[in-house]
């Protein structure tokens, strides 16, 4: 299991495009996966997912990734957020 | 409130994603939460463009932050099977469209979480389905306690 937690830094907060994006990357893998913030957990795999967890700009998301490609999925993770700090 | 009965249409004849947000901003704009229909109308397109706003289950939550709204609001439509460019590639039935001011802050990213919660659930969405009048819809929204004012 590969865990890590991230900051929102896009402006907008993780709707639009980069939810979009982020449905993208975690879907057609095999691994499980789990967005948490402020105790609320969902699965990223769904748009109505990120949705929920109404994640705001410099909002904290930990992120746990399980599965046989969760090293591959996990870096995938960890980029998306990274670019996202410009 | 930022819904109230009078944003609710669950029969409106728009059979595209144009005509229904037009449909559903010109109920805002009669209830004195649009300024500018216009502007608002080409906001909440832009978005459209960019990537779709249907979130799976048949829902779509189109929204708008613009100077055009001058005071926040959510509106519910139910429609015919609309194309809506959805990412799982389904047709879209139920429409809930969010304005809100430009200096707004979060409050649409709240409105949407708020609602995308309720919408996780089955009850939930079976519920706005079977709601036979806008009062009767309005009453399930309030007794589903959204979490928003």
């Amino acid at each position: 299991m590969k865990t890590g937690e991230f900051i929102i830094a896009f402006e907008e907060g993780l709707h639009a495009r980069p939810a979009a994006e982020l449905v993208r990357v975690c879907n057609n893998v095999k691994s499980d996966i789990i967005m948490a913030k402020d105790g609320m957990t969902i699965d990223p795999k769904s748009i109505l997912g990120i949705m929920a967890l109404g994640a705001a700009k410099g909002d904290k998301v930990s992120v746990e990734v399980s599965g046989e490609d969760e090293d591959e999925v996990f870096s995938k993770i960890s980029s998306f957020f990274s670019e996202s700090q410009g | 409130m930022i819904i109230e009965e009078t944003l609710i249409d669950l029969e409106t004849d728009g059979t595209t994603k144009e005509e229904v947000i037009r449909h559903l901003a010109e109920l805002a704009q009669s209830q004195g939460r649009i300024q500018d229909i216009e502007d608002y109308i080409k906001a909440v397109l832009h978005r459209e463009t960019e990537y779709s706003t249907a979130m799976g289950f048949g829902i779509a939550i189109p929204h708008g932050k613009t100077a055009a709204v001058t005071e926040p609001f959510l509106c519910f439509a139910k429609v015919r099977s609309i194309d809506w460019k959805a990412l799982d590639g389904g047709l879209v039935d139920l429409v809930f469209m969010i304005g809100v001011p430009e200096n707004a802050g979060n409050e649409h990213l709240k409105i949407l979480a708020s609602i995308s919660r309720k919408l996780m659930k089955e009850e939930f969405r079976s519920g706005l389905r079977e709601a036979g009048s806008s009062s009767e819809l309005m009453q399930f929204l309030l007794n589903s306690d959204l979490g928003i004012g």
